[in-house]
């Protein structure tokens, strides 16, 4: 390995005849081509510019000149001109004392002067900043409605015909029903198979035909424009937690074996922790008996009827 | 060389100096000098970084919404075409960005390494970043293949096959590294997930990581400067990096970015119909920055001297270079041999690029207005009876699902539908005569459309 170089700061130099001349002050760095070019020397008078190739012999007490007379023919050293060097730059193979590696400042501060390149500067950085905010604000409007956008995606109403007729079913008596489905998530279209309660009335005379979502009033508008008082049909969840109510036709009442909350078979809670009634969903029936209907699902545990989208 | 510390540093900056030393960090990160000053020349680097996190950016967005499954890639690539925030068409608009960035960027990737060569600033002591430059240069080449998969419709299925094979003709360990990248010996559910993992978890990782390489040996090295000029003249006229070039940087990525938004808007990019193993008849495109590559494929016997051999050179070249080339002239008019050598390579890459996209099957430009009409001709002059599409339809007939892909011209179209055996002696099909000129043109724009566009929209 190449021996070190070590520049100690202060140590005088000599010139070739021996003569003291000055002290070492400051080693200027070519940033251009990472290397060490000139040395700076204090003589009696002021600061000089010296080549480095001038040097003949370095120790840590003294630096030696091939150079014979004095330093004033050199160029003296103008310090407003330069500017330190970080030390990441330190060439490798040298030991440089911290402060004394110098190179030129960049050309707009010294011609400019400090401040003048500061405000023009100053300017430029806000240039910058305009084309950064451009940029990411024309980025970031349709990343936000992209991530929104499937959030925003309304579902669209799915009425299913079922395989089952009005004349099908037995009167007074809820029947459940199971039928095939789809359940979307954005690309994803996943068969399920769904139930709900039907429950057939002898006729519109008949008490039980209205059920207690609609006497309480708690349907949309969608939900009291498509009911039938022929057919109540009611969801199959649990409006307190989300469990399955069985229907016992011996007591002719709903009861969820989670919690024992009661219904009556108009959906009306008589008993139990449940926040409301059974939930009746949307239902229309043709001509031939056909029947269709909506599926629901709302949020559970609270008074109100409200849709999950 | 520290920022100067001036009274109008916000407190805000002054407590994040005490804390994380910002103002040296923004002065190591900022305070490049640049001999010779700031310059143009210069941008081509930056603008490869921005396409990259353009890439990022876009791709994490994508892959919100991608199912990296065979049975679902395509459906959810067609349901981010569809996505729609108010009147914005914001899921075509992203996946434009990130089609046309990954073109931008290779691009890009191109002119600054030509900037880098002619300059001559791979030489000394540059080399280690040239060769991480090369690096990050099959970096993007892989990313651009397996993008390339990721949709899941024919071009990507075919043009996988076809790339893979390509692998497969590697001597010795060939067959064993097509058969790991594909996860099989056929194309199928363990490719796409092998595709899509090296796509989005391994790249960007080893992104990160070489960029950041090349950037630190950049900060420490120091750029190269003009290839003019004597070093004394060069540091009288340094800048710092910080404003004048980061502007310009600035500046060079915002016209990046608007070309890459205004092609996303103006070209967006298409969808084939979904991944088909069954269908013999397409004929495969690669992506065209894999053109010449393509071409030669056709024209080098044996094929591996082609596809091999020519990519293999490039590559010795591109890493052996800074290590053989130690003349230290950088002027690029005094290495004639060098800059010829190159252009002439350059050139050829052109020549059978623009050979090869002469050679593929042109597909008719459709005009989505008549093929709206024709798909009502379609619905109404009985065409139905007899040929499927999209699984409706009768049996008579072949299946023309995919039609369009196969490149019939809108006259053979035309002529089929009054003369079909013209075409096909023999042919059952009856003569469509009492069609209008106008009908027939919009039933062969809405057939050459089938496979390629008009794809259900399944966000509502
Ligand atoms: S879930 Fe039905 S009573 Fe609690």
């Amino acid at each position: 390995m190449r021996q070190e170089v070590v520049f100690r700061m202060g140590i005088p130099v000599q010139n070739a005849s021996g003569q003291a001349i000055g002290t070492l002050e400051k080693l200027v760095f070519l940033e251009t081509e990472k290397k060490i070019t000139e040395i700076v020397v204090r003589d009696f008078s002021s600061l000089k510019r010296v080549p480095l190739v001038w040097i003949r012999e370095l120790t840590e007490h003294v630096l030696v000149l091939d150079h014979p007379g004095t330093l004033e023919d050199l160029p003296v050293f103008d310090i407003s001109q330069f500017e330190e060097v970080p030390t990441w730059f330190y060439p490798p193979g040298y030991r440089i004392e911290l402060g004394s590696l110098l190179t030129l400042k960049p050309c707009d501060e010294r011609f400019l002067g400090e401040s003048e390149a500061m405000s023009r500067r100053d300017f430029m950085a806000k240039s910058t900043g305009l084309v950064a905010t451009l940029i990411g604000i024309s980025l970031v409007v349709p990343i936000g409605g992209y991530v929104l956008a499937a959030a925003k995606t309304k579902l669209s109403d799915h009425w299913i015909t079922l395989s089952i007729r009005l004349d099908q079913l037995p009167v007074d008596e809820p029947v459940s029903h199971t039928f095939n489905a789809v359940s979307v998530s954005g690309w994803m279209r996943v068969p399920v198979v769904r139930t709900v309660w039907l429950i057939r009335h002898s006729g519109t005379t008949d008490p039980l035909s209205v059920s207690e979502d609609q006497i309480l009033g708690l349907d949309s508008p969608l939900e009291k424009s498509r009911s039938s008082p022929l057919l109540t049909v009611l969801s199959p969840i649990c409006p307190h937690l989300g469990c399955s109510p069985q229907w016992f036709s011996g007591k002719k009442l709903f009861i969820c074996p989670c919690h024992h909350s009661i219904y009556e078979m108009n959906g009306k809670r008589i008993g139990g922790p449940a926040p409301r009634p059974m939930d009746q969903l949307p239902v229309q029936i043709e001509k031939d008996g056909a029947i269709s209907i909506l599926y629901e699902e709302f949020q559970v545990g609270i008074p109100q009827k409200i849709r999950l989208s | 060389m520290n920022m100067k510390k001036t009274s109008s540093d916000s407190r805000f900056i002054q407590y994040l100096d005490e804390r994380i030393r910002l103002r040296s960090l923004l002065g190591f990160l900022l305070e490049e000098p640049m001999p010779g000053g700031a310059r143009w020349a210069y941008v081509f680097g930056s603008m490869v970084l921005f396409t990259l996190v353009l890439q990022f950016v876009t791709g994490v967005m994508l892959a919100f919404y991608y199912g990296g499954t065979p049975d679902h890639a395509w459906d959810s690539v067609n349901y981010i075409d569809h996505l729609r925030y108010g009147n914005l068409d914001v899921g075509r608009l992203i996946r434009g960005f990130h089609y046309w960035g990954a073109s931008i960027m290779v691009v890009l990737v191109g002119v600054h390494l030509l900037q880098v060569f002619l300059w001559g600033a791979y030489k000394r002591p540059r080399e280690i970043m040239w060769l991480v430059g090369v690096i990050l240069l099959a970096l993007t080449m892989t990313a651009a293949f397996t993008g390339y998969l990721l949709p899941w419709d024919e071009r990507a299925y075919w043009g996988t096959i076809v790339g893979t094979n390509m692998i497969g003709l590697v001597p010795v360990v060939g067959p064993l590294l097509k058969s790991a990248i594909r996860g099989g010996t056929g194309l199928g559910a363990l490719t796409l997930s092998h595709f899509f993992a090296i796509h989005t978890m391994m790249l960007p990782s080893l992104f990160i990581l070489f960029v950041v390489f090349h950037l630190v040996i950049f900060r420490r090295v120091g750029p190269a400067g003009p290839f003019r000029g004597t070093s004394a003249t060069l540091e009288a006229r340094k800048e710092y990096f910080y404003p004048r070039q980061v502007l310009m940087d600035a500046l060079a990525m915002l016209t990046v970015f608007v070309l890459i938004a205004g092609l996303s808007v103006v070209f967006p990019p298409g969808l084939e119909a979904t991944a088909n193993p069954a269908n013999s008849s397409y004929s495969p495109t690669p992506a065209w920055y894999f053109d010449w590559i393509f071409e030669l494929l056709k024209m080098i016997r044996p094929e591996i001297l082609g596809v091999i051999g020519l990519p293999a050179i490039i590559a010795l070249v591109l890493v052996m270079l800074p290590f053989v080339d130690k003349n230290i002239e950088r002027s690029p008019f005094r290495r004639p041999v060098s800059v010829l050598s190159t252009l002439l390579v350059l050139g050829s890459i052109l020549g059978l690029s623009i050979a090869a996209e002469a050679g593929f099957k042109k597909l008719v430009p459709l005009d989505l207005a008549s093929v709206k009409r024709g798909k009502i001709v379609f619905e109404h002059s009985g065409c139905m009876g007899c040929h499927m599409v999209m699984g409706k339809g009768g049996h008579i007939g072949p299946d023309l699902s995919e039609e369009g892909l196969i490149g019939h011209s809108e006259h053979w179209l035309e002529v089929q539908f009054i003369n079909s055996s013209s075409h096909f002696p023999g042919s059952p099909m009856p003569p469509f005569t009492f069609l209008s000129p106008e009908q027939r043109r919009d039933l062969a724009q809405y057939v050459s459309s089938l496979g390629r566009t008009g794809w259900p929209d399944t966000t509502r």
